[in-house]
């Protein structure tokens, strides 16, 4: 087919652009449709693509060639739109590829553990031996609300106010989880000061609750969701922190290279983290503050640790069958 | 130490339209690759402006959600003060939450790669290799929202979209992807024999004293078919003065030094091609 110019050109090509045009409207995937919508998107997409060799040899003008370009694109995109990862594989997810995941990045998993737990330890020491330590690290009122918070045994919630409680654990928390993770690209260092901020601050607020008298409230408060939370907000710091070291040690890839090379078993511990979180939320909100009496509380919070612990530590060893 | 096969980049040479091959230096925002049976796709990448408006538009919807989510649970507890305590509270927060860090993931994953206000820009998020974006690409590009809106307003975001060649900000460059801007079907020109009959210009200049078969190597006739074509949509000011570059050296040949510019390209064009 030749043609004498680029209008005679578009003139008789026009139809077939605008038929394929019209068979890429809308996101239904093309595998979903009939197959003789997929054979006809396949023919009209080899001829766009014999059109925009052609068009560009005709010189047609540059905003007409970017709609072809598009066109192209488009079309190519629907045939070969692959969906890899299905969300249906939660359970195999479950099972095995989060705790693999975390279980691989033990040296990381360890080093976030210190990052958390050392500024705990240090403020809550610091609070806990020295009244005025917490007035430097947080505001007063802040300090006050929480002494006050937990000045008497937790006697129960409405069943409102435990949601309300649920909902905010799960908006701050992961949140809280989130940004920690995903500042672990700046090498690694916005992880690592996410991670001491907030073991600083969790430290010097026990240690200021248990300097002012409400100790056993505060621990058999946190006994129950602590295991679950601290645990998952330090894992998400060990998936930031991974996605610091792919982008230092590269393995002979580029920086962004070795992290792609990386990303499943990062995504698997941040989205871990973020269901246990989810759990966490729960418990804190409806479980933690209700008036079950202290030892209950205490064998729930060792039960629930030790699950955790087997969870993550044995979770996915065996090969699957 | 053991050094792994050099990664497939997805860095396919940039290069423009009708020049040679540029590598890794982009004049205009055109992005081409190629498949491997040679097919070239070129993308025309949305720059930081283009992204920025589609942000505000996603922004006000998602303030609206969250503006009209309040309003309920302020209906539902009675009063717009007193009673917001309890589960409908609950249910908000939780909201809140998913519209923070759910909205983008949910529309990028089930309308391939294009939110609300993607959309109404036109724009969409597409992998380096032209596919549609995954669930697991969109999860990993809008995590890494919370590094790039750091300190505020997105400014890491903005300076790495400036420093990349594809404007791609950190979330981008982690899950390998890009946003593209798809361009409604513009520039083809009237569709029907009739339109183009009623919208061909008439240029004044056909009075111009030129030859009926002008002699115009292949080359000068692309360009002048390529002006003809490219002229409508630009302003008259700037046709003239695209017009004004080859003006000079065709009045020359062709004897005629009081010829207006565009007149006498289009009058040339016409009688290339009708001959």
């Amino acid at each position: 087919m030749s043609f004498k110019n680029v209008d005679a050109f578009v003139q008789a090509r026009r139809p077939i652009w605008e038929a394929l045009a019209s068979e890429l409207v809308g996101d239904r995937p093309l595998a979903k449709r009939p197959a003789a919508v997929i054979s006809r998107v396949a023919r009209l997409y080899r001829e766009v693509c014999t059109d925009r060799m052609r068009a560009e040899r005709l010189g047609l003008n540059p905003s007409a060639l970017h709609y072809v370009d598009a066109l192209v694109s488009r079309a190519h995109a629907a045939l070969y739109d692959a969906r890899p990862e299905p969300l249906s594989n939660w359970r195999s997810f479950m099972v095995r590829e989060f705790p693999r995941a975390l279980r691989k990045n033990g040296a990381l998993f360890g080093i976030a553990c210190f990052l958390f737990f050392v500024p705990f330890a240090l403020t809550l020491s610091q609070t806990l031996f020295n009244p005025e330590a917490a007035a430097r690290i947080l505001p007063i009122e802040t300090l006050e609300q929480m002494a006050e918070a937990y000045s008497q045994e937790p006697s129960g919630r409405t069943g409102g106010e435990s949601a309300t409680m649920a909902g905010f654990y799960v908006y701050n928390n992961v949140g809280i989880a989130f940004r920690c993770f995903a500042t672990g690209i700046l090498f690694g260092l916005g992880t690592a000061f996410f991670l001491v901020y907030n073991g600083a601050i969790t430290g010097a607020i026990t240690g200021h609750v248990i300097q002012t008298g409400g100790g056993i409230n505060i621990l058999t408060f946190i006994a129950g969701h602590a295991p679950l939370e601290l645990t998952a907000i330090v894992i998400s710091g060990a998936a930031g922190l991974e996605m610091g070291r792919a982008l230092l040690v590269t393995e002979g890839r580029t920086r962004l290279g070795s992290l792609w090379h990386q990303r499943h078993g990062i995504l698997a511990q941040v989205v871990g983290a973020a269901l246990m979180l989810l759990a966490a939320a729960f418990v804190e909100g409806f479980w933690s503050p209700s008036s079950a009496p202290a030892r209950l509380k205490w064998g729930v919070g060792i039960g629930l640790m030790t699950l955790v612990v087997l969870y993550l530590g044995f979770a996915g060893r065996r090969k699957a069958r | 130490m053991r050094r792994n096969p050099p990664e497939p980049s997805g860095n396919a040479p940039l290069r423009i339209y009708g020049a040679a091959v540029i590598y890794g230096a982009a004049l205009d925002t055109t992005l081409v690759l190629e498949t491997p049976e040679h097919v070239t796709f070129r993308y025309q990448l949305a720059g930081p402006g283009q992204r920025f408006a589609a942000y505000l538009v996603d922004f006000g919807i998602r303030g609206l959600i969250l503006g009209m989510a309040v309003f309920l649970v302020a209906l539902a507890g009675g009063s717009f003060f007193a009673d917001l305590w309890g589960l409908e509270l609950g249910i908000l927060l939780l909201l809140f939450f998913v519209v923070e860090w759910g909205y983008f993931l949910f529309f990028e994953s089930l309308s391939r790669g294009a939110s609300p206000g993607k959309r109404a820009l036109r724009l969409r998020v597409i992998r380096q290799d032209g596919l549609p974006v995954s669930f697991g690409d969109s999860l990993l590009r809008n995590l890494l929202r919370a590094a790039d809106l750091l300190p505020t307003f997105y400014v890491v975001g903005v300076i790495t979209m400036c420093l990349d060649d594809k404007f791609r900000r950190l979330g981008d460059l982690v899950a390998r992807t890009i946003v593209v801007f798809e361009p409604r079907a513009t520039g083809l020109g009237p569709s029907t024999k009739r339109e183009r009959a009623a919208t061909a210009p008439r240029p004044p200049g056909t009075a111009l004293p030129l030859p009926a078969r002008p002699m115009l190597s292949r080359r000068e006739r692309a360009a002048l078919a390529l002006f003809h074509r490219r002229a409508p949509e630009l302003s008259v000011a700037r046709a003239r003065e695209l017009a004004e570059i080859w003006a000079p050296t065709l009045r020359a040949r062709f004897d005629v030094p009081d010829a207006d510019a565009l007149a006498l390209l289009e009058t040339l064009h016409e009688r290339t091609v009708d001959s």
